[in-house]
């Protein structure tokens, strides 16, 4: 009989291919797009005809991850808001801590931590209402990590363990920050008006690991694995997609051909959608 | 078709990996937790006393006072010119007794040398998956001289790299 745990982990790794073969899918319908406009003879700039975007949204891979792992959590909350041209703003937070409660090592630490940069999307949207998007970013992230009293025993089989005490302060301070730069990369895709999901994968790189050397926190929160300088992580997002016009542009108009609704991509993509007359 | 189910697969595969890696209690300790120190056997010739080498003994043997594991600690090592012991967390200093040859073949070599050491105590954090242990700075080192002339420190910080070398035993020349 499979163990529980077993069930949950296959659950969500179909759920999280579901969502990979979703969001890949619908960048492959933008990536004719792309591909149909860069063969037009001259390029017109076009004025941007999307409206604005604020979409907030919640992670539940590491809350699920977590829940696995009794020794550490984490939550994080994610809002981006469309500027223009392709480009967002995007400011994530979070909290979480760890707790280590090994034989020869026990404290726990809890923190904080705040993301900003910006996500530019790599596909041309193939009309103003189209806010399903594949994306790579540049930001820069802190955390304030918090420690408490650590003990230790330094085992030793010849001469006999040295008994546990708490680690000098001014060697691992009990409270210090944590600063980091991310690359990312993702897929958003709205699956009903306004509800949007999406994964992000990213690669982050801690800038002042070495002051913290003396004690690396298990787990830090919007990070991971505190004695590594370099993590990568993934990020899967529910989250819900605000929109208001921008000053001085109509609407979208509903009724043209392929506003209110996707286009349907003909067998031969691109070249159809071209000359139809919605484009 | 094909392309793409394989393209799957390997995706299946890497965040099996990820989900494997993610879900281990605790990663494993891959670091030597345990500082070593390590002494090489060094042989004056008499007649000149400014040559040196490094000598082979052919059964040396390293007993650690004051340990707490009886009878189970004596390090016997045939044929070596490099020996590795350690030191004690517990305190700033630790005493070990040492002969050249535990065969007795020489009457002289059945009686030990002793080696005293003091040192300074260095906390050190490895990794989460290690803890702590303790890297020293060795200060003096004190011996009798039955089979032993002398001795020339030569590294003074003891830490978990194997590679370093720290003590020279010169053995006495009509040895």
């Amino acid at each position: 009989m499979m163990p529980q745990q077993s069930i949950y982990r296959y659950i969500f790794i179909l759920t999280f291919n579901g969502f990979m073969l979703l969001g890949s899918s619908c960048a492959y319908a933008q990536a004719d797009t792309v591909a149909t406009d860069t063969t037009s003879d001259h390029k017109v700039k076009k004025p941007d005809l999307a409206g604005h975007q604020l979409c907030i949204g919640v992670d539940y891979f590491h809350p699920i991850i977590n829940s696995f792992l009794k020794n550490q959590y984490g939550y994080e909350i994610a809002a981006d808001y469309y500027m223009k041209n392709e480009y967002y703003i995007a400011v994530e937070g979070g909290w979480g801590g760890s707790n280590v409660n090994y034989s020869d090592l026990q404290y726990n630490t809890t923190n904080s931590f705040l993301r900003f940069g910006f996500n530019r999307t790599l596909l041309v949207r193939d009309r103003p209402t189209d806010w399903d998007k594949m994306f790579i970013g540049l930001s820069l992230a802190g955390a304030d990590i918090k420690r408490s009293p650590a003990y230790y025993i330094i085992e030793d089989s010849l001469w006999g363990n040295d008994t546990s005490r708490p680690v000098a302060t001014a060697k691992a301070p009990p409270s210090f920050p944590a600063i980091w730069a991310e690359l990312s990369g993702g897929v958003r895709v709205e699956l009903v008006k306004g509800l949007c999901a999406g994964w992000t994968v990213r690669g982050k790189f801690m800038l002042n690991g070495k002051s913290f050397n003396s004690l690396s926190p298990l787990y830090i929160a919007g990070y991971g694995r505190g004695d590594k300088n370099t993590v990568f992580d993934c990020d899967m997002y529910i989250s819900y997609a605000i929109r208001w016009k921008r000053k001085g542009l109509p609407l979208p108009d509903k009724t043209a051909p392929g506003a209110a609704t996707k286009p349907d991509i003909a067998p031969g993509g691109g070249k159809d959608m071209k000359e139809s007359p919605g484009r | 078709m094909i392309k793409d189910k394989t393209y799957w697969l390997a995706a299946f595969v890497v965040l099996w990996g990820m989900w494997a890696g993610c879900t281990q209690q605790r990663q494993l300790c891959l670091t030597p937790k345990v500082a070593s120190l390590v002494i090489e056997s060094m042989h004056i010739i008499s007649d000149t006393g400014t040559i040196f080498y490094d000598t082979v003994l052919p059964s040396a043997e390293f007993i650690p006072l004051t340990s707490v594991s009886s009878g189970q600690d004596t390090i016997v090592s045939p044929q070596a010119s490099l020996f590795t012991i350690s030191l004690s967390p517990k305190t700033d200093t630790c005493r070990w007794l040492f002969r050249a040859d535990s065969t007795g073949i020489i009457p002289r070599d059945i009686i030990f040398d002793t080696l005293t050491f003091y040192y300074t105590r260095n906390l050190q954090f490895l990794s989460n998956a290690c803890g702590y242990t303790y890297f020293y700075t060795l200060d003096t080192v004190i011996t009798s001289h039955i089979n032993i002339d002398s001795l020339h420190i030569t590294n003074k910080s003891v830490t978990n790299d194997a590679s370093a070398k720290h003590l020279q035993i010169y053995i006495h020349p009509d040895l």
